[in-house]
């Protein structure tokens, strides 16, 4: 027998008491990971949305606090789409904009030139004809969300618009676009003449030349440009997004810590007899506090199992959450795992080591005085 | 041993050579000094020997036990182990581990393990392997009698089973001295006289020195040396009467 039979058996002890322990743990584990990952999957989304559109830089009004917060005037795509080393430049108006069934669609609008609707991965149909309008090419999570398919008819912003193709991007972000001409976006949105955004290539790819390209951008006046890394590393959004995540994680771990020093304190009062039955027999007191904190290790250790697979649960149930599941993927990475499952030991020891420290603190002889 | 130690030594006199255990000028009092479970003793317990300590209930007899073992640190005064004043709960626990072994009456055995985990238990911390802890757990247990018994839990056992398993787990470290406080206090008449046969046959053979708290004058009357406590002095020490050399018991005897 070592230390954890021995708290295995105290544990077995009080079923209830300690599934309902291990059920908090797991349960602020879970909400904890989820919550985290959740917060870093929708900016790694974003990320991976805009690495897909294969842009160098993304350039966005000057001091726009977030990607949806900032308004460039068309005619400043021809400025950029100038600047030595610049290869091409497309401009593009983006939101969340409502659709016939009371949905809000990630709805992008690029002008008919641009050369990002070369680039759309068509499963099926096409996309727009120079000049065309009224026309929409849908995603394929878009398309199955909103339960359309080619030469359907979709609503956005209470305009009508037939489906002429639809795309298979990889990515979770753009399986979920609604695509029109920039006109037709403009015109529903009431913003006329204006982008959200330009993506750039830029002629070389080192990091030398793109510095280089970013300067000239900028020196044009009221433009920002950046990777889209710095874009979303900069988003205010985001940033509001992750510390609420991260807040509400540390109390959920925190009150899982709660749960381990609760259960361990009535656990060590119930059994004050028996720590003095240990120290009667020899136990140092490092011995006996070490035993009442592997306990506490023990009931961590099951509740992050449980943590585990609450939060792999909830990746499965993510697809099927309407607002946000055809934009986000849940990845919890194993380095993010890893750091939720060390704060959870930390807190839980923490819990642990007040009991063991309260129940050596009484002689043996008081100790075995109790009933 | 520090000063204060050194100081009071000087005033309690002389600590024989023999001497395993002893207690200069010790006090110990309850609820903030309103209770005097003892007050200044000095106790002298040689290797080999087997005391018996009788008194009425309250006497103060499970007090002097528990500052023998120091599971209870005294008001004042010194515990001398082989002469040397035992320096701090440290100290203490090394003691308990390796040099002390202790009866209780209730027999204080923890009641999710077997009787084999019981008496494991004990050699935890003692640089021996968990195949060698086990191994000398099952040893000790078949010299109790309760061979068969290894793997039952303690809670499945009787009266008489537990208080062996207890005896076999104050013994498993083969301690100079065995404390037994009311060994056969919780057990019928029948069962007392089995366990204290036991303790007795095992005392004789592993000659180690005994202390036995008791009520019953029989009992008491197996031991060479009776010392009476009486409201928290000693009363009567038949080794002041007449100081016993031997370190065989009556029992022991022909």
């Amino acid at each position: 027998m070592n230390l954890a039979g021995l708290a295995l058996r105290n544990l077995k002890r009080r079923p209830v008491r300690t599934s309902l322990t291990v059920l908090g743990i797991g349960l602020a584990v879970g909400s904890a990971l989820a919550l985290i990952s959740l917060s870093h999957s929708i900016k790694d989304s974003a990320r991976a949305g805009v690495d897909e559109m294969g842009d160098d830089l993304v350039v966005m009004q000057k001091g726009a606090s977030d990607i949806f917060g900032g308004f460039i005037a068309d005619e400043a795509i021809k400025r950029v789409a100038a600047v030595p080393g610049v290869t091409r430049a497309a401009g593009e108006l983006f939101m969340f904009a409502p659709s016939g069934d009371n949905r809000s669609v990630l709805t992008l609008g690029w002008p008919d030139t641009s050369y990002l609707w070369a680039k759309v991965p068509l499963r099926e149909g096409r996309v727009p004809a120079a000049g065309e309008r009224a026309v929409a090419v849908l995603g394929e999570g878009a398309a199955a969300a909103l339960g359309k398919k080619r030469d359907d008819t979709v609503e956005i912003l209470g305009k009508r618009f037939k489906v002429i193709g639809v795309a298979n991007y990889t990515t979770v972000i753009n399986r979920g676009l609604v695509l029109l001409p920039l006109t037709d976006l403009q015109e529903a949105s009431l913003r006329p003449k204006q982008v959200t955004m330009i993506h750039v290539n830029a002629e070389h790819g080192n990091a030398a030349d793109i510095a280089r390209v970013k300067d000239a951008i900028e020196a044009l006046g009221d433009l920002t440009a950046s990777t889209a890394n710095d874009m979303l590393s900069k988003d205010r959004n985001f940033a509001v997004l992750e510390a609420i995540s991260l807040a509400i994680s540390i109390i959920a771990i925190a009150i899982g810590a709660i749960y381990v020093l609760n259960a361990l304190v009535m656990a060590t009062q119930e059994r004050t007899r028996e720590i003095g039955i240990f120290a009667a027999i020899g136990w140092s007191r490092g011995r006996i506090m070490a035993s009442i904190v592997v306990e506490g290790l023990v009931l961590y250790v099951f509740g992050c199992i449980l943590g585990l697979a609450f939060s792999a649960l909830a990746a499965l149930a993510l697809p099927y959450i309407p607002t946000i599941g055809n934009l986000v993927s849940f990845q919890p990475s194993p380095l993010l795992i890893a750091l939720t499952l060390a704060a959870a030991l930390a807190l839980c020891a923490v819990g642990s080591l007040y009991p063991a420290w309260r129940a050596v603190r009484m002689s043996p002889a008081a100790a075995l005085r109790r009933l | 041993m520090t000063e204060s130690d050194n100081a009071h030594l000087g005033a309690a006199g002389h600590v024989d050579n023999d001497t395993l255990i002893a207690l200069r000028g010790v006090s110990r009092h309850y609820d903030s000094g309103a209770i005097a479970a003892l007050t200044d003793i000095d106790l002298d317990i040689a290797g080999g020997d087997c005391v018996a300590v009788i008194g009425a209930s309250g006497s103060g007899k499970s007090s002097l036990v528990n500052l023998l073992c120091g599971i209870d640190n005294p008001d004042t005064g010194t515990v001398l182990w082989r002469g040397r004043a035992v320096r701090g709960p440290r100290h203490w626990t090394q003691l308990r581990r390796q040099s002390i072994g202790i009866v209780f009456q209730e027999f204080n055995l923890i009641p999710t393990l077997t009787a084999l985990e019981n008496v494991e238990l004990s050699l935890f911390g003692n640089g021996t392997s968990p195949t060698q802890r086990l191994a000398r757990a099952a040893v000790m247990l078949d010299r109790v009698g309760l061979e068969p018994r290894l793997h039952s839990l303690v809670t499945t056992l009787s009266g008489g089973e537990r208080q062996r398993v207890a005896i076999a787990r104050a013994l498993v470290n083969k301690p100079s001295l065995l404390l037994a406080d009311e060994p056969t206090g919780s057990l019928d008449s029948v069962t007392a006289v089995a366990v204290a046969d036991l303790l007795f046959k095992l005392r004789a053979d592993l000659g180690m020195t005994t202390v036995l708290v008791t009520h019953d004058e029989a009992l008491a009357g197996r031991c060479v040396r009776r010392v009476r406590i009486k409201d928290g002095h000693i009363a009567e020490d038949s080794a002041a009467i007449a100081r016993v050399p031997s370190v065989v018991d009556k029992q022991a005897s022909p």
